[in-house]
C-alpha cells in the first residue's frame, strides 16, 4: 500500500485561530475521516525539524479509548519536541512505565479524593475571598475570578506565594502556546525563568522544610532513592501547567453554558443535586484539554486503518466527546446521559492526577456563585475564546454581569 | 477484608488494575475487577492503597 498523502493543516481545518477558538465544527468533518494523516506543523518550525510535522488525528471515541488504554504500543515517552531539545521533558506526562508508575505513586497521595476533601474548607474561602471582591454587578470573570482561584490552590499546594501569579499565568500560557505564535527565544526564556524559580524554592525546602508539596517531594525517596532536582523542577512546572490552565477553563466554560441558559441556572438554584452532573455535562460537552499526543512504538491498526510504528498520533478529547456513537444528540448540552464516560480526564495510565481536585473546584466555585447570585447575564462587551492553543479550550475574556447578593 | 467495586461510581479510570495489578484486572472495556477474593495480612496495605486512590471513589475496603 501506499503512503497515504497528508492533508495540510489548512485543507483540514483552516485558519488556525478559527479552529483553536472553536474545534467542534471542524470535528464534525474529520472525526469520520479519522484515523488520518495530517500535517500538523510546517517545516522549520522547531529547529531541528527540517520536515513538516506529520500526525495521525484519532477522533472517535474507542479509537481514543483504545490509544488511551495501550501505553505500550502508544508512548507518552518519546516527543520530537522533547528529542529536539525544544521542550523540557515534563516528569509523569511525557513518560511511561516503570518510572511513570514509581513517580505516579509518589505523588498520588497528596491529590486523593480523601485529600482534597480535607482541601476544601480552604478552597472555599479563597472563593469567597475572590466573590467578594467582584461583589455583584459587571466583570470579567477570567481576570477576577477563573485564572486567580486554580492559581492560588495549587499555589498553596506547592508552597509557594500566590501573589505571584501573574507570573505563573504568563510561564503556563506561554509553555501551552502553539508553536507558531510565540517565538523561540520567547519561549526560551520564559522555560529558563520558570526553572530557575522552583530551582530555588526546591533548594530553600532542602535546607528547611515546609508543609507544603515540594518539601515532600525534596524529602521523598522511592525505592531508596531521592529525587534527581530535574524531576522536582519537572513536576512543579508540570502542576503549574495543568492545575491551572485546566481548571480556569472548566469553570469559565461552564459559566458561559450557565450564562446561555438562564433557566438551568434557576433549576440549579433551587435543587444543588444537579451540581454534579452540569460539571460532568461541561467536561464532556466543552472538554477543556482538547488534544494530546502520543508515538507508536509498533504498528497499529485502529478503525481498519494501520498507522506504521514510530509515528505521531493526536488524541482529540474534544471530538471523542461528541462521537454520536458514545453520546446520542452529541451537540446537545443535556443532564439526562451518562455523565461518567466522557473522556476529559483521559483514561488509563495517564488519567488526570488533579481530577479530584478540579472537580472540587468546580463544584466549589458553583455553589459559590449559586448562593450569592440571582441571575447571571451577558456582560457589555462579547466574550472571546482563545485562540493560541490548540491543547486547551476556554475563554480570554468572558464579561458577565453577576446580579443580586453581592457579599 | 474484602474489595468492593461500585460499579455505579465508577467512571473506568484504569488507575487501579494500573497501580495495583495483584488485587484488580480491567476487560477490554475497562470495567474493573477484583481479582483477590479475601485480602490477607501481606494485601493489605495495597488495598487500603487502591481504594484511596480511586479518582472515583467507587473502591472500598470492607469486612467480610
Amino acid at each position: 500500500m501506499d503512503a497515504p498523502t497528508p492533508l495540510s493543516l489548512e485543507q483540514v481545518r483552516g485558519d488556525l485561530a478559527t479552529f483553536v477558538a472553536n474545534p467542534y465544527p471542524a470535528y464534525l468533518e474529520m472525526r469520520p475521516q479519522s484515523p488520518m494523516l495530517m500535517e500538523f506543523l510546517p517545516a522549520g518550525i522547531v529547529p531541528g525539524l527540517d520536515e513538516p510535522l506529520k500526525s495521525w488525528t484519532i477522533m472517535t471515541y474507542d479509537d481514543v479509548l483504545a490509544v488511551l488504554r495501550d501505553h505500550d504500543t502508544f508512548t507518552s515517552a518519546r516527543n520530537p519536541f522533547v528529542e529536539k531539545g525544544f521542550f523540557p521533558q515534563l516528569v509523569l506526562i511525557m513518560d511511561d512505565p516503570p518510572r511513570h508508575t514509581r513517580f505516579r505513586r509518589l505523588v498520588n497521595k497528596a491529590f486523593t479524593l480523601r485529600r482534597v476533601e480535607a482541601l476544601e474548607p480552604w478552597i472555599t474561602s479563597i472563593a469567597t475571598e475572590l466573590l467578594d471582591n467582584i461583589g455583584s454587578g459587571e466583570t470579567d470573570i477570567v481576570q477576577s475570578y477563573t485564572i486567580p482561584l486554580p492559581v492560588k490552590v495549587i499555589a498553596r499546594l506547592m508552597g509557594i506565594p500566590g501573589d505571584d501569579y501573574p507570573t505563573f499565568k504568563r510561564w503556563s500560557d506561554t509553555f501551552i502556546s502553539s508553536l507558531v505564535s510565540i517565538s523561540l527565544e520567547e519561549r526560551m526564556k520564559n522555560t529558563l525563568e520558570m526553572v530557575e524559580y522552583f530551582g530555588k524554592i526546591a533548594a530553600a525546602r532542602r535546607t528547611q522544610g515546609a508543609d507544603d508539596l515540594i518539601t515532600a517531594l525534596v524529602e521523598a525517596e522511592i525505592e531508596g532513592e531521592s529525587l534527581q532536582d530535574w524531576e522536582i523542577l519537572g513536576f512543579c512546572i508540570l502542576l503549574l501547567i495543568a492545575g491551572n490552565e485546566t481548571t480556569t477553563n472548566l469553570i469559565g466554560n461552564m459559566l458561559n453554558i450557565l450564562v446561555e441558559r438562564p433557566e438551568l441556572w434557576q433549576r440549579l438554584r433551587q435543587d444543588r443535586t444537579l451540581v454534579e452532573p452540569v460539571i460532568e455535562e461541561t467536561l464532556r460537552y466543552e472538554s477543556p484539554v482538547q488534544q494530546l499526543m502520543r508515538m507508536t512504538t509498533k504498528e497499529a491498526t485502529l478503525s481498519g486503518v494501520t498507522i506504521p510504528a514510530d509515528e505521531l498520533v493526536t488524541v482529540f478529547f474534544g471530538a471523542a466527546n461528541r462521537d454520536p456513537k458514545e453520546f446520542p444528540n452529541p451537540e446537545e448540552f443535556r443532564l439526562d446521559r451518562d455523565l461518567r464516560s466522557h473522556v476529559s480526564f483521559g483514561a488509563g495510565t495517564h488519567y488526570c492526577l488533579g481530577a479530584p481536585l478540579a472537580r472540587a473546584e468546580a463544584r466549589i466555585s458553583l455553589n459559590a456563585f449559586l448562593d450569592r447570585y440571582s441571575t447571571l447575564t451577558h456582560g457589555s462587551t462579547p466574550a472571546v475564546r482563545q485562540s493560541q492553543s490548540p491543547v486547551v479550550f476556554g475563554f480570554e475574556r468572558l464579561p458577565l454581569r453577576l446580579h443580586g447578593g453581592g457579599r | 477484608m474484602r474489595l468492593v467495586i461500585n460499579y455505579q461510581k465508577c467512571r473506568k479510570s484504569g488507575q487501579c488494575a494500573y497501580l495495583h495489578a495483584e488485587l484488580i484486572t480491567a476487560d477490554a472495556d475497562g470495567t474493573p475487577r477484583v481479582i483477590v477474593e479475601t485480602i490477607g495480612k501481606e494485601l493489605r496495605e495495597a488495598a487500603e492503597d487502591v481504594a484511596d486512590i480511586c479518582p472515583s471513589g467507587a473502591i472500598t475496603l470492607q469486612e467480610n
